[in-house]
């Protein structure tokens, strides 16, 4: 290994400030103070003043010349940082951007000036400090020393603010701190920007201007750093030694009321018993309570019964299961990117959620779990290739769980990471939680990743292979032999595909795909970018040099890398989207977005928890725990007057609307019948959350995939946590008021509410007694049949005759299954007495709003039902509105 | 001057996120000041007529050599066994199995020789149905949701922005988000038996009377955001989706836009019994009733055997019955005008006919294709663009239009600044069409 400067020391530099051992020498003067009229014979060096310049100005902005595609025959890279593609471009001669002869008629001082026509327009005057410096860089040789000096830091003054009315103002002064030593005050040459331009104004110069109350930050980028520095304005004049006493009784809520202190807000109230159960339960745990645990909790005098129950349901298999398809979401288990990577059609994704599921059920420490991921390899140490395919065949014959084997290899097997530039997204996104695509073709322009950057991390993964069609190349004569035996010797894809799942199951071994590790790194070079240098070695981001030519997977570095305490990356990564998960948006926002531009919006209590999680060896429940235990999270969503417009500090709950798979499963719990609910809790049958794929292909009627894709489940394809949609739309309300889905479950109907209700009152509406649901099976199987085999004959025939006959078949047995479920219009009406109303009402409420009613809201239903024609139908409506309600679909 | 100064463009990922929930949409309809000042620049403002579109995707991709691209003239091995036919814009020949086609040619600008690369069926087709090459990276959106984006805030309340027919099939939101995707019909008309909607026609019994009563049950229960439900922009959200939903359900003119039995017989028998004739009659009735957008799809060409059999019995007197109707239609009814319509495969198919059935078929090619555009303001009746002799490439390489290009000119029709950049959830500036141009001679 090469050791390079400690990336910490880059990383963590803002907080060590001037103990460099330079601090004593005078920074060099503002640059527009140096370059006056009476002039300078300073001469300027091109990547401390010339690009930072062009930069400010915008000429390498993607509007203009940093577009891939140049502007008027001139190119920059985008975002700068690119010194010798930009020198080159400068100095070309055909171009005269720069003309040595006579420094006036360079390009880039009469175009900017105005002098000759620039669709940019005017950038500079003609002879002010920014014509000089570029004046005065052509005429003394116009020179690029490289390779590129370490920018160390930049110290900002001040390191943050504190605004106390609307139009105050602040100068910013950038001080770059040189690997050299030396030490400049730039502030003429950066960039400023205000990430929330209701807070806060900054113009060019650097002057902050006060807007609206709340906080922000203030980003400003020179040469690779960029530093955000804090902008905030009280919004009550209740701040330091008047603010209120409030309870922190954990670490948390002391690190948050830090925060709202400074800004003048009182957090809300602690939330009630049943608003607080219902929220634990679909934040941990994907689920709505049930009715008896509802009442047992509200009934529960215990004043450590909150706790008590984050710890049940910590081991429940509804938090495992709703954490798996989190992490599924992470990590981009989707069915399509897994295509013929197992020889049984899409047993991968199920694989894959079980292997996850495991870990979490066993509460295996993260960062095993994901060292089981990260350096995965189909075989275990030692195994040769047919002892592994022997171990395959033996599990996916017995109908046995993958999740015993040590390594998720199917997560290399994603189709979509074939180039290693994916890899390395998919990658960083996952476990890193940063988005490094853009630092693919140019410098990042929310962080400090550089194209190098980004091209030398790729090549940790340029030594895994996954074989789909077969064994790594050191096995072929094994795989040849395998086939051999079968009898299948030169048969490929799919004619393998179709034979070798029937072999499996006559006990034979069949060849298996494997991910391995390859002799030789895979070098793959972008034909369109061929000036681009192929490195020979990986490095960590910010991190040291690492050799990957020969000896151990480099997969390995890159882990170590990420588990060691103070990477920056990994703890806070993961502490961060679990955080986002319980409340309505990240202490980084967007969760999967931690760039340098992007800073938390309380970095105390990131460090905290990314620390805590570290210290607790990883375990994943600790965070759980940590924070469902907070008086933060139990806030009450009712906000008070200081409270009311914040939203990103955590001094209340926000409302958030429920994720689709909960969606789903709130409407199946809150319809089922009680003797369903011990399946639906344990079992997790059928619930939305035990889905491990993407599943696009699964149309049966009355799946739900068609209620997901409406509210919008992940679709796990572009490495973004914003595959996942918390968004409302029409679609959704479409759906709750009127799809036959939805209105079919609330319904009476084999294994409803309603129905048990119906079972007692009125038996003649009830669905037909027990023997149905194995008719109705009985009958969904035969329509499954029939359609395959109508799909069958169509890629057979163009019979249209004979196909309308299968058509016609399968529309029968569909008209059968419509008839089973009850009729609408029963001849007899019942109608119940005002007790059992208020019983039935009162039920309907615990079963959707996880409440009981009001008494207002109980005189409201029960006018309602007595209106009905029938109770059934009443109950019905009931049961239709609540879930209608917007306290239904939101989590709160 | 003013517009320079935003030169530096980096764009915070906030911008999109205060658009999330559709209030303030990205610029709002029509064209930015910056769009119009580009397309100014580029002699390109034309007045947009179209205020509605319809895109219509021949899914498989169908033949350009067989169909509108005819080589009477080449060997027969490529040539095969259909005849072209006069059209009733001269010079313009099209094969004998569209005479409806044939004879509302005036109506087509029809495009030779389009060219791409792509000839996977899932990667071409999401290449026609957004006009850009698909990335990884990256969902792109299709016309639709682009169109009900631009059109956002949608007030027409009891009508939804776009409708696809049967199935969404790759006008997918993309990046812009699930709230710009279509409402989906489930299923085409079919003769004789009413229409239904999925989530929008009444479940079976309900009356109207019965849904405004429980309507009212929810109003009078939905109460516990009360107090906070006006700032906060998901509640906000929420209840006025649930007000367009409740709209769409119970208002006649919803029920009345998907139900094509009001259609007069006069009006409807052109269309003719089919699946697709019939999906042409709905989308003209829901144009006619004030949709922004339909898509529709019509499957099937993927004519790797029995190439002429299936072609001249099935697919094209289908697509000659409902595609003429449709753009007859839609001038019956005044819409044409206001009415983008494009027609198009996800790529041609091989010039040179393989045996692989007795009659012999037809595999993918991307590298030369038609597509059709109509209405909208564009001007029909003419063949822009050329294939080659044998219809393996196009003929000239500064006529050799692209997806993109299409896309530009469609999104141009429909009054749409394809250069246009949206801002996806990771702050990246994305133009809608990346890399298209627009065809100035479908104005012209």
């Amino acid at each position: 290994m090469v050791r390079t400067p400690a990336f910490q020391a880059a990383f963590f530099s803002l907080v060590m400030i001037t103990d460099m051992g330079f601090a004593d020498r005078d920074p060099l003067e503002r640059i527009d103070q140096r370059f006056t009229p009476s002039a300078t014979s300073e001469k300027p060096s091109f990547q401390r003043h010339v690009v930072p310049l062009l930069g400010r100005l915008g000429c390498n902005g993607r509007a203009c010349h940093g577009s891939f595609q140049g502007r008027g025959g001139f190119r920059l890279s985008l975002f700068g940082y690119d010194f010798a593609e930009d020198h080159a471009a400068l100095i070309d001669q055909d171009h005269g951007r720069i003309n040595r002869e006579n420094t006036v008629d360079s390009l880039i001082l009469t175009k900017p000036t105005n002098a000759d026509r620039h669709e940019g327009g005017l950038r500079f005057p003609k002879n002010g400090w920014e014509y000089r410096v570029l004046y005065q860089w052509i005429s003394q040789g116009a020179h690029h020393v490289a390779p590129p000096q370490k920018l160390i830091q930049l110290k900002i003054a001040p390191a943050e603010i504190s605004f106390r009315s609307a139009d105050e103002t602040t100068n910013l002064q950038v001080t770059a701190h040189w690997e050299d030593g030396t030490q400049e005050d730039v502030t003429p040459l950066c960039r400023f920007k205000s990430n929330d331009e209701q807070i806060c104004q900054v113009d060019r110069e650097g002057c902050v201007t006060a807007g609206s109350s709340g906080d922000t930050h203030v980003v400003v980028s020179y040469d690779k750093l960029v530093v955000p520095v804090p902008v905030l304005r009280p919004v009550t004049d209740l701040v330091e030694s008047r603010y209120p006493q409030i309870e922190t009784p954990t670490r948390i809520d002391q690190l948050v009321a830090a925060k709202l202190r400074k800004l003048g807000i009182v957090p809300s109230a602690q939330a009630g018993d049943a608003e607080f159960l219902r929220r634990l339960r679909l934040d941990m745990t994907g689920s709505l309570p049930s009715v008896p645990e509802i009442e047992a909790f509200l009934a529960n005098p215990d004043p450590h019964k909150r706790s008590h129950k984050i710890e049940t349901l910590l081991k429940s298999p509804e938090h495992a299961a709703w954490w798996t398809t989190k992490l599924c979401d992470f990590t981009g288990n989707n069915d399509q990117q897994l295509n013929n990577s197992s020889p049984i059609g899409n047993r991968a994704s199920r694989d894959w959620y079980e292997w996850i599921l495991k870990r979490v059920t066993d509460n295996v420490p993260y960062d095993q779990l994901v060292e089981g991921i990260a350096t995965a390899t189909s075989r275990s140490p030692g195994q040769s290739y047919t002892e592994y395919c022997e171990q395959m065949s033996k599990i996916y014959r017995e109908g046995k769980s993958y999740s015993e084997t040590t390594g998720l290899a199917y997560y290399w097997a994603r189709q979509d990471f074939r180039e290693l530039e994916a890899r390395a997204i998919g990658f960083a996104y996952c476990f890193m939680g940063i988005r490094i695509q853009c630092a693919q073709c140019h410098k990042h322009p929310f962080d400090k990743w550089t194209k190098d950057d980004f091209h030398q991390f790729k090549n940790f993964f340029a030594r895994v292979n996954y074989a789909r069609n077969g064994s790594s190349p050191q096995s072929k004569d094994e795989y040849r032999q395998l086939l051999a035996t079968l009898g299948m010797e030169g048969k490929k894809g799919a004619q393998l595909r179709k034979a070798l799942p029937k072999m499996l199951q006559e006990g034979k071994t069949i060849p298996f795909p494997e991910a391995f590790v390859t002799k030789r790194p895979i070098r793959q070079k972008k034909n369109n970018d061929d000036n681009y240098p192929v490195f020979e070695h990986a490095k960590l981001l910010g991190g040291d040099i690492v050799e990957i030519e020969n000896g151990s997977d480099p997969r390995i570095t890159v882990m170590n890398w990420l588990r060691a305490p103070e990477n920056p990356f990994f703890a806070r990564a993961f502490v961060n989207r679990v955080w986002a998960s319980y409340f309505h948006r990240g202490i980084v926002e967007p969760a999967d977005d931690l760039s340098l531009a992007n800073p938390p919006v309380n970095e105390s209590l990131l460090d905290y928890l990314a620390k805590g999680f570290i210290d607790s060896n990883f375990d994943m429940q600790w965070i759980h725990r940590t924070i469902t235990n907070s008086a933060t999270y139990q806030r009450s969503w009712i906000p008070n007057k200081t409270n009311q417009s914040d939203r990103k500090n955590f001094s209340h709950t926000i409302p958030r609307r429920l994720p689709a798979e909960v969606a789903y499963d709130a409407v199946l719990l809150a319809t089922a019948a009680d003797a369903e609910m011990e399946s639906l809790h344990q079992d997790l049958t059928g619930r939305a959350i035990t889905i491990p794929g993407t599943g696009q292909r699964d149309r049966q009627p009355g799946s739900p995939t068609y209620a997901l894709r409406v509210f919008g489940r992940s679709t796990r394809d572009t490495n973004c946590d914003c595959d996942r949609s918390s968004a409302p739309s029409l679609l959704q309300t479409v759906f709750l008021q009127n799809d036959r889905d939805l209105l079919n479950l609330i319904d009476v109907r084999s294994g409803s509410w309603l129905n048990e209700i119906a079972l007692e009152i009125n038996p003649e509406r009830a669905a037909q007694g027990k023997q149905s649901p194995k008719k109705i099976n009985r009958l969904r199987k035969q329509i499954g049949k029939t359609r395959k085999e109508l799909k069958t004959l169509k890629q057979q025939t163009e019979s249209a005759e004979e196909i309308g006959r299968v058509e016609k078949r399968l529309q029968n047995l569909q008209h059968q299954l419509t008839a089973l479920s009850p009729s609408q219009s029963s001849k007899q009406k019942i109608n119940l007495a005002t007790e059992q109303l208020r019983k039935l009402i009162r039920t309907a409420y615990l079963r959707t709003v996880s409440r009981p009613p009001a008494e207002t809201e109980i005189v409201r239903a029960e006018r309602h039902l007595l209106e009905s024609a029938d109770t059934l139908d009443g109950i019905r409506d009931l049961m239709w509105a609540l879930i209608n309600t917007k306290e239904f679909i939101v989590n709160h | 001057m003013a517009i320079h100064q935003s030169c530096d463009g980096i764009a915070r990922r906030d911008f999109l996120r205060c658009g999330a929930l559709g209030f303030g949409a990205l610029g709002g309809p029509g064209l930015s000041l910056a769009s119009y000042l580009r397309l100014n620049a580029a002699g390109q403002v034309h007045e947009a007529t179209a205020k509605q579109g319809i895109f219509i995707h021949l899914q498989g991709g169908p033949s350009h050599l067989d169909t509108f691209d005819m080589k009477p003239d080449a060997p027969t091995e490529y040539r095969g066994t259909f005849n072209p036919i006069e059209t009733a814009v001269p010079g313009m020949q099209i094969t004998e199995h569209l005479p409806k086609i044939a004879q509302c040619a005036d109506k087509l600008v029809l495009l030779r020789g389009v060219t791409h690369t792509l000839g996977a069926h899932r990667l071409g087709s999401e290449y026609v149905n957004t006009g850009t090459r698909p990335l990884p990276s990256l969902e792109y959106p299709g016309f639709g949701s682009v169109v009900a984006k631009e059109t956002a805030p949608w007030n027409a309340g009891d009508l939804p922005a776009f409708v696809s027919i049967p199935q969404n099939g790759h006008q997918k939101p993309g990046f812009l988000g699930i709230q710009y995707a279509a409402l989906s019909t489930g299923g085409a008309p079919k003769a004789g038996t009413p229409f239904r909607v999925r989530g929008v026609n009444l479940a079976g019994g309900l009356t109207i009377q019965e849904v405004e009563k429980r309507q009212n049950l929810r109003n009078d229960l939905d109460i516990a955001f009360q107090s906070i439900q006006q700032e906060d922009p998901l509640l906000a959200g929420l209840d006025r989706f649930s007000q367009q939903a409740h709209a769409i359900i119970t208002s006649r003119r919803s029920r009345d836009a998907f139900d094509i039995s009001q259609e007069s017989p006069h009006f409807t028998k052109p269309f003719g019994e089919s699946a697709f004739g019939l999906s042409c009659l709905l989308a003209t009735r829901l144009v006619a009733s004030g949709v922004r957008f339909v898509s529709m799809q019509m499957g099937g060409w993927d004519t790797h055997q029995n190439n002429f059999s299936r072609l001249k019995d099935d697919k094209l007197p289908t697509l000659d019955e409902g595609l003429a109707a449709l753009l007859i239609g839609l001038e019956q009814k005044g819409l044409l005008e206001s009415t983008a319509v494009y027609v198009t495969g996800e790529f041609g198919r091989t010039p040179k006919i393989n045996s692989k059935s007795s009659e012999g078929g037809r595999d993918h090619y991307p590298r030369c294709m038609f597509m059709l555009l109509a209405g909208g303001g564009m001007r029909g009746g003419q063949v822009i663009g050329q294939s080659d002799d044998k219809a393996t490439l196009p003929a000239h390489e500064d006529q050799a239009f692209s997806p993109d290009d299409v896309a530009a000119t469609f999104y141009h029709a429909l009054g749409i600044d394809h250069a246009k950049e949206y801002h996806t959830t990771t702050g990246r500036p994305v133009m809608i069409v990346r890399e298209g141009k627009v065809i100035p001679a479908v104005f012209a």
